[in-house]
């Protein structure tokens, strides 16, 4: 809740106009300014933003530090994209539109998106960062559209000497499926130094995380919070249960692998500690448990190897389902959807499973790694993307056979 | 300009006139071009404890001895004369300029505007030195701004001590902060005198 006027200066150059970020540069940037905008001014009710854009014609302020949300919207509309962006001359004239702002208690920000190439040596930048940090004024960076030489370089050294205990950050942003407004969200940018954030900020996050365009959950925390709140945490609850459970399957999995069983004995004892836990460390073995399934030639399990295969030349369902699953998840699209399909398919992944040693397909456990796997199948995907070339040549051994 | 002591201070005891920095609202002290936000806090202490630097002690940035250091009062003061203690080896200011009751000043503000007063200070590593100030515009006093521009080496600026002599008033100057504007009247809030049960006698 720190009282804060801020200036945020738009980068509408002609570098703006390309499409590497969903729907156009210019238009992500539009939309984390709104975002930002909204976020600031529900955190504390004083606090001020204005905007200026730095390309175009020349720096123009568009808006002077203002607690009205409706008129900083209103001055995003018709903004034309054109020139070259000015970047010291845009933070200079932030830095003057902050020095008269009405209520001189409120803390100084600026925060800048930084889009196209930077033309400014990086000794003039410092001189700039040098006279914001004099003045205390906090900057904000965020880097993305053009990557040229220099330009990241530039920028971490404009932030370093601007950076006063940690106030002042920068975000890098690569073009991706994700949008601007959706990285943003879980930087300090919007969370504001670690205070926790405000509600907007924590919604919107939530919302971002759910992958709903809308609400998460289909309940709107505004009309009811109690039930957002209590769906969240059994949500919460029962992802952390079945991190643990399916812990406990790739320990049964692989016995013979030493590292996994020393993570899965933690498991079942510390569950819930686990639950805060980075979820690329089950990814890791869950992963691991299917590499070693589907005959993965870095394991060592040679035992395992000869099952695999005839298994999979003894049902040949199995074997074109594993083709099917290694073909498509060299596609991006399409690839998380089947692949779930398959494994949601529980005739199919009980059939794999029935093949693995020491694994009962009625094991409790087993059926709670099933529905896990469904939640944790995209994280995974991404992993089994390195393994899928490995994984295409395996097969194409097989069907040799 | 020097207050000469030559008797021994715990004689006369100088500190009670040095007592000005209990009627500083230290919550509200900011200080521009400082290396650790919030020393500046630490150089308002009792005039016993001014040489005493084992604590934090104000120093500006590197390579930029510029310091503009706001305090604020709880009540108006009248500010009699400024003690500054500073740092060794050329650290200590060279120059001060002292601007009253305006907050927000930042360091281009600080250099085209007219102080009220400036002084040449000289090193003043055991406190012994004040300077006076014209006492008719220090009366009222609700907040001064300090202006350190230079320092005597040049590269830093390092301040142990900022003592303020003179009286306490009472008085607050404070903003009228709560202020109900009506646009358009309640008439509820009008009562007319036939509803008080006041009004013209009645004719009988």
């Amino acid at each position: 809740m720190v009282l804060e006027a801020t200036m945020i200066c738009i980068d509408n150059s002609e570098w703006m106009r390309n499409g590497d970020y969903a729907p156009s540069r210019f238009q992500a940037q539009a939309d984390a300014v709104n975002l930002i905008c909204g976020a600031k001014t529900q955190s504390n009710p004083e606090n001020t933003v204005g905007v200026l854009t730095m390309a175009g014609k020349g720096v123009r302020v568009l808006v002077t530090p203002t607690s009205d949300l409706g008129k900083i919207l209103a001055c995003m509309h018709g903004l034309e994209i054109g020139g070259e962006m000015n970047l010291a001359a845009g933070i200079q004239v932030a830095q003057l539109a902050l020095k008269h702002r009405q209520n001189k208690k409120q803390q100084q920000r600026i925060i800048v998106f930084a889009g196209s190439p930077v033309m400014h040596d990086k000794k003039a930048l410092e001189v700039i960062g040098k006279k914001l940090k004099k003045n205390s004024v906090a900057l904000d960076i965020v880097n993305f559209g053009e990557d040229d030489e220099g330009k990241t370089e530039k920028l971490e050294a404009l932030l370093a000497a601007v950076n006063n205990n940690d106030t002042s950050h920068i975000v890098h942003v690569p073009a991706g499926p994700n949008a601007l407004s959706d990285v943003l969200i879980s930087t300090p940018i919007f969370t504001g130094d670690g205070e926790g954030g405000s509600g907007f900020a924590a919604s919107a996050a939530a919302a971002a995380a759910g992958g709903v365009s809308g609400f998460e959950f289909g309940v709107d925390p505004n009309l009811d919070p109690e039930l957002a709140l209590a769906l969240r945490v059994s949500m919460e609850e029962e992802r952390a249960r079945q991190e643990a459970a399916a812990k406990k399957a790739a320990e049964e999995a692989s016995e013979q692998d030493a590292t996994m069983t020393e993570h899965a004995s933690e498991g079942p004892s510390g569950a819930d500690n686990k639950k805060n836990e980075i979820p690329d460390d089950d990814n890791t073995l869950l992963q691991q448990a299917l590499a070693m399934s589907v005959d993965e030639p870095a394991s060592t399990q040679d035992l395992q190897d000869t099952e695999m295969s005839d298994a999979a030349a003894e049902d040949p369902d199995l074997a074109l389902a594993l083709q099917l699953s290694v073909q498509e998840s060299t596609k991006d699209s399409s690839s998380e959807a089947d692949m779930s399909k398959l494994l949601a398919d529980q005739s199919f992944v009980s059939s794999i499973l029935a093949s693995l040693p020491g694994v009962d397909p009625n094991d409790p456990s087993v059926k709670e790694m099933l529905a896990s796997m469904q939640n944790q199948s995209e994280s995974q995907q991404k992993q089994d993307e390195d393994k899928a070339p490995e994984k295409k040549e395996e097969k194409e051994e097989k069907e040799e056979k | 300009m020097a207050c000469t002591h030559d008797h021994s201070c715990e004689d006369h005891d100088c500190s009670s006139n040095w007592s000005l920095y209990k009627h500083i609202d230290l919550s509200k002290v900011t200080a521009l071009n400082e290396a650790n936000p919030g020393s500046v806090k630490s150089v308002f202490k009792a005039w016993e404890e001014r040489l005493n630097s084992s604590g934090e002690h104000l120093e500006s940035n590197e390579g930029d001895p510029e310091l503009l250091v706001y305090i604020p009062f709880t009540s108006d003061v009248k500010i009699k004369s400024i003690s500054v203690v500073g740092g060794a080896d050329g650290t200590s200011p060279s120059k001060l300029r002292v601007f009253i009751n305006r907050d927000g000043i930042d360091f281009s503000d600080a250099q085209s505007m007219q102080p009220v007063q400036e002084w040449d200070l000289v090193e003043n590593l055991q406190g012994v030195l004040e300077y006076q100030t014209r006492y008719s515009k220090f009366q009222s006093v609700a907040n001064i701004t300090l202006h350190f521009p230079e320092s005597f080496a040049g590269d830093t600026t390092q301040i142990h001590y900022i003592g303020f002599k003179g009286e306490a008033t009472q008085l607050k100057r404070d903003v009228v902060a709560t202020i109900v504007y009506e646009i358009t009247p309640n008439p509820s809030d009008h009562k007319t005198r036939a509803e008080t049960g006041g009004g013209l006698s009645h004719v009988e």
